[in-house]
Order: C-alpha cells, then structure tokens, then sequence
C-alpha cells in the first residue's frame, strides 16, 4: 500500500492566471445534436472559434468536495465555491492529474452569475495545492476560501469528460460553448506523496449524456443576434440545466438520475 | 444470442472481431469478407446490442458504424473505453462521415482508427492487421508452479535450446546450481531461447525463463542475459516462487482458522469468502492490478482473525454487549494485527486488519482515520463487508436486495462513512448483474 502524504513545502512559480473581470451572466441548455448544431452555426456566423481551445479537444475537469460534500450542499442551495483541476489532451485520457498544465480553478457560482478565477500550473503544483502545501496568488479572494476547503478535508471525488466547441467574441465578453460526449465518473482518491507523478486512474463511469449542453456566458448586454438564439435555447432545452459539478455529484451520490433533484433525502 | 453462441463455440485462436453496423447489407458483406480471411465475426445492428456482444465476447477487434439507430458510434466507442475489461479492444470506426471533425472526434474518443467508406477490402484489412498488431501485449514470462522440496536442495533445470552452442554454455553455468533433468524427468525451471516456442511437453506450472546473448529483449519480452550471473538471477527467481507458494500455504491455513472462528459469531457460514470475492470484484472494476487484488482478498479473509483472542463469550453473546464489552470487542483489529504481524510476508495485510473498521468522517474504530488516510484497499473491504452483511439475515433484521443494500451503502456514503468512489462501483456492479 501506498504511504501516507509527506509534508513538503512546493515553491510556486508564477503561475498563468486568468480570471474573470467581474461576476458574468452564465446560462445553460441541454438539447439534442440537431438542435446544437443549428446553434453552433449560428453561434460561428458571429463569433470565431475560442483561440485558447482546439474544436473537440477532451476536457477533463476533477472535482473537490469534503467528506461531509459541504461544496455540493451548498451549491444545491445555489451558492458554492467549486474548486476543480482542469486538464485539456487530444485524446479521452483514462486517468486525472496527468503530467502537463492543470488549471486550479475556482468558481462561484450565485443564481445565474459566476465569478471564475484560473491559474495554470504544472501537475506537481497543482498536488501539492491539494495537499495544501502550496499557496496562490490573491486576486478575488477566491484562492484563500479554497485553502479554507482544503484545510476543511477537500479532495478531489468526480470528474466529467467532454468535448468542447467553444467560440469567443474577441473581447472575451461573450463565450458560447457546445459540450458533446459528456461523461461523469468517480474518482477513487488516493493520497500521494511528493514525487509521486503518477496520474490518477478514473473510477467507474456513473453516467454519459446523450444530449449536449450549451452555454451562454457573457459580461453586460447581450448583442441582438445572442438575444434570439438565446431565446432560441431556451424554447428549445430539455431541461433546466444544473451545473456539470450538481449533476456529477447527484450522481455519485446515488441521489437522483442526474439532472433532476431526488425526492429522497 | 446466436452470435455469442456462435463466437463462443469457436475454440480456434482466430481473430474475433465484433462489427456494429445497423445497415444489413453492409453489415453481410463486411462478415462475409472477414470470414475469408479467417476471423470469427459476430454482428449488432444497433449500439445497445454491440456493448452487450463486446462486453459478452471480449473480441480482439470492433469494427463501429458511427450512425446507428439508437446511438452514436462515438458513444458506444466511449462506453467501450470507459468499462476496465473491454477497454484495452481497439476499435476502428467505419463511416461515411468523412469531415475532419467527424475523424477528430472519433480518434478523440479512444478509436485506434478511423476509415471512410466506401473503403477497399484490402485496405480494411490491412489496417485490421496494423491495429491488431500494436494491440498485442508480449507475452509475459509465466509463473511458476509451487516446488516442493528440502531447503538448500539443488533445483532441476532443463536447457531447452535449440542453438548447440548457446545450450552447452547456459548448462555449463547452470551446472554450478542446478542439477540438469533427464528427459523423463520433470524441472523446476525451463530455459528457453528469447522468443521460441517453449517445448509442448513442459506442464503448464513449470517456470519458463527466456535468455538472450546480448542484453535483453528486442520485442519488450523480458528476457534474461546469459552472462556471469546467470546461475544466481535464476535460481533467486525460482526460489522467489517458491517463497511465494509457502506463503500462499501459510496464508491458507491462517485464512482455515479465522474462518473455522468466524464460524462462532456470524449466522451465516461463508460470510468472509463472500466479503473477499466482492472486494475483488470491486477492486477488478477499479483497475487494481493482480497483486493489489490479492492482497485485498487475504486480508478480507483475515480481517476478523484478532476475534482469536477475544473470550468467547463476547463473540456468541447474543444480547446487547455492555460498553466494556463493546470496547474489548473493538480491540480486535489490533489484535489482529498483532497476530499477523509475525509474519514479515503478510505486512501489506495489515492495514486492511487494523482499520476495517475506520469510517471516512473519523468516526470510526481503533484509530478515527479520516478520509485518504484509510488507504483504498481498506476501504474497498469495508464497503464489501457492509454490503455482503446487508443481504444475510440477522436476527435484528432481514436480509435486503442487492438493490435496497447499495442504497443503504449510497446513504452512508452521503453521511461521509463510506468511500463514494468504492460504493459507485459496487453500484455499477450490481446494475450489470441486474441487467443480465
């Protein structure tokens, strides 16, 4: 068996950052093929593809809750602070925390708001942060409530899969994006010592989705053409959609098919 | 059903390929063509049946439509990748979807190929026997039978080498520890060169050890090389095996006593084997290698062992105990550990017997671990022992389902006891047991 986390300070070296101005307007719709593609040519008659993100790269995005899922709970009230591990690799990688970039995010969601803050980093960072050995820079106070999560016992527990489409006006104040093939697992977390660079293996698959799950955020006004395709979206969504990270962990949990909220509790 | 019947029926090492295609004609032709060239081929017309054949005849190959009728290809493709035993089955899209995007995000889901139709036979076919081929795994050198001999006895080696002068040298540097086998005699270890056949009279049990001249091998065989320390590599190797053949048997007898004590306080005979066997499977279905998976099913088995040394009394009492029982009672992981602790071989055992009994939240028993510091062997043990316990009957309740037993398993989950990674593939589990 594996020992048990040796303590070890991580000197973090300036890290790529990128956060949100202010808190932006984030909306989404679960709707069929059909229906998405016929968004997403509207969406590329207006916007150009997102420079950051290659078309149908597979995002890999690793979930942190405590023991006592304080993180879920709380976003089930519609107020939490998500922090995640994002990964991005051409092809569907079978673990997390892969040798690379991970980007540390933390994201508050509020209502239909959200305030999200990045930092790229290398993976060894990225777990010695989860150990809660090292420390990131301030900017919205979001990186010192997620230091709080992981003193409180916050590792990583679910991960969801997906390709992305993602398009972007230039002045990054509107981003539409398409999530094909999304796919939610649990992750059987193991604490590691320093050094050790192995990926993290996936746990069993809780659950695909058929549809696809598009997204709307933007800062301000909406431009008149996002007005109707919103407008649009919303005649045509299966559902009212909660955050991947409620569904995931409604999954995990065994607490509902997913998408909607369990009777029982 | 008939196409499992019919693939399972062929005992020839033939290329089994699965080919989901939802057009018939197609789907004909394509059998058909890879029927002449040997392959046994079985066919679904839509996703759903095409996991189910997979899943049922883990083929060397799947050939997937991306249009079906009640999924995407890129669907099936990633249920196939996501599920521990088929994943490793390349998969080779057929579409007519020939846009880039279309062969991005096929590969992106895991395909180790994707070909446009309409497509050329031959050209099916040879890319058919690239894939197969990067999928093929060296063979791994075998283990061992147990021997079963007197300490500090020569060992038995037979040289089973074709090249004259290559086989005199290796007999010349075994001869120092080894005695040679006569022809009608039975080796220990049987040594053979880089990848040749070994001998068809050599049991199955025997140890197989390849050499190379040089430095190793060049097809990721893992081969040993004939030089100065020959002698000494593989004898260490064979009395490696044999160490661990007497520490299965220690293992045995001890997993003999803590059944035979188990007996005492469970009503239901047989309650420990079924713990390991599901914490394997648990550990199966969470990619745990071979030796990960053994540990876990000794130390399921041994888990209660330190009940050894608990008066007999607490153990068959069958009212409730008074605190100072309960805390006696809760003394026997550490008991338990002491017990095994004699044993050096079984020290990997021993965190599976001292913390079955810890709870994520810290609630739990000798030591209140928290979260990661249980590690996830042991947890894997206690989510088996919880649910196998769920569905005996106890004299305070009855027997539950399978079902109502991983809800239960799902409700301590939520209340921060159990592993929700563990309980999620136990969960998985039980729904493909209920599909069936």
């Amino acid at each position: 068996m594996r020992p048990s986390s040796v303590k070890r300070k991580v000197t973090t070296p300036a890290p790529a950052h990128e956060t949100d101005a202010e808190r932006r307007h984030e909306h989404r719709f679960q709707v069929s093929e059909s229906i998405a593609r016929l968004v997403m040519r509207t969406t590329a008659n207006n916007l150009p593809l997102s420079r950051d993100d290659r078309p149908y790269q597979w995002s890999t995005t690793t979930y942190c809750d405590t023991v006592a899922w304080s993180i879920f709970r709380a976003a089930e009230k519609g107020s939490a602070m998500q922090l995640r591990i994002r990964e991005y690799h051409r092809t569907r990688p079978r673990e997390v925390l892969n040798p690379g970039t991970a980007w540390i995010e933390f994201k508050d969601d509020e209502q239909d708001t959200s305030l999200k803050e990045r930092f790229g980093v290398s993976m060894e960072v990225a777990r010695s942060f989860l150990r809660g050995d090292a420390t990131l820079p301030e900017d919205h106070g979001l990186a010192e409530r997620a230091s709080l999560l992981l003193r409180d016992g916050a590792r990583p527990v679910a991960v969801t899969q997906y390709n992305r489409l993602a398009y972007n006006s230039l002045d990054s104040s509107l981003r539409i994006t398409a999530d094909h093939n999304l796919m939610y697992f649990a992750l059987p977390w193991e604490t590691r010592n320093d050094g050790d660079t192995e990926p993290s293996p996936l746990g069993s698959l809780l659950a695909m989705e058929p549809d696809v799950i598009v997204e709307m955020k933007w800062y301000g006004e909406l431009p008149h053409w996002a007005v109707d395709l919103h407008a649009y979206l919303k005649e045509s969504t299966r559902e009212e959609r909660p955050s991947k990270f409620i569904v995931a962990m409604r999954w995990l949990l065994g607490e509902t098919d997913g998408t909607k909220k369990s009777k029982k509790k | 059903m008939k196409a499992i019947e019919e693939a399972v029926r062929s005992d020839a090492p033939a290329t089994r390929v699965v080919v989901v295609e939802d057009d018939q004609a197609s789907a004909d032709v394509l059998q058909r063509r890879l029927q002449a060239n040997g392959m046994v081929v079985s066919v679904a017309h839509d996703g759903r049946r095409g996991i189910e054949l997979v899943e049922e005849l883990l083929p060397d190959l799947v050939l997937l439509d991306v249009m079906l009728p009640d999924t995407d290809g890129y669907d099936v493709c990633l249920r196939i990748k996501s599920n521990t035993s088929t994943s490793p089955i390349p998969v080779i899209f057929l579409s007519a979807r020939g846009e880039v995007v279309d062969k991005v995000r096929g590969l992106s889901c895991g395909a180790a190929d994707y070909i446009t139709k309409p497509f050329q036979a031959a050209e099916l076919l040879a890319r058919i026997d690239a894939v197969l081929g990067q999928a093929r795994n060296p063979r791994v050198p075998r283990l061992g039978r147990p021997i079963e001999r007197a300490p500090g006895e020569r060992l038995v080696a037979r040289v089973a080498i074709a090249d004259p002068a290559l086989r005199e040298h290796v007999q010349q540097l075994l001869a120092s520890r080894f005695d040679l086998a006569d022809a009608d005699e039975t080796p220990d270890v049987v040594i053979v060169e880089g990848s040749a056949a070994v001998p068809a009279d050599v049991a199955e049990d025997v140890a197989v050890i390849r050499v190379s001249a040089g430095r190793g091998g060049s097809d990721g065989t893992e081969m040993i090389p004939v030089d100065a320390q020959f002698p000494r590599i593989v004898d260490l190797l064979v009395r490696e095996r044999s160490l661990d053949h007497d520490l299965q048997a220690a293992a045995e007898a001890l997993i003999v006593l803590a059944s035979a004590i188990s007996s005492h306080d469970r009503p239901s005979a047989g309650h420990g084997e079924r713990v390991a066997s599901r914490a394997v499977q648990i550990g199966r279905a969470l990619g745990l290698d071979e030796s990960t998976r053994m540990t876990i099913r000794l130390g399921a088995l041994l888990r209660d062992v330190g009940n050894a040394r608990l008066p007999a009394a607490i153990l068959t009492k069958s009212g409730e105990l008074s605190p100072e029982e309960r805390a006696m009672l809760e003394r026997h992981p550490i008991l338990g550990e002491e017990i095994l602790s004699g044993f050096k071989r079984l020290s990997g055992l021993l965190p599976i017997v001292r913390h079955h009994h810890e709870r994520l939240d810290g609630t739990g028993y000798p030591d209140a671990l928290r979260a990661e510091q249980i590690p996830l062997e042991v947890r894997i043990v206690s989510v088996a022992d919880r649910f196998e316990a769920l569905l005996a009957d106890r004299a305070d309740r009855p027997a539950v389902s399978e079902a109502e037993a991983v809800r239960i398993l799902q409700s301590a989950v939520a209340r921060g006891e159990l592993d929700a990674a563990v309980v999620a593939a136990l969960a998985t589990q039980v729904r493909a047991g209920g599909a069936r």
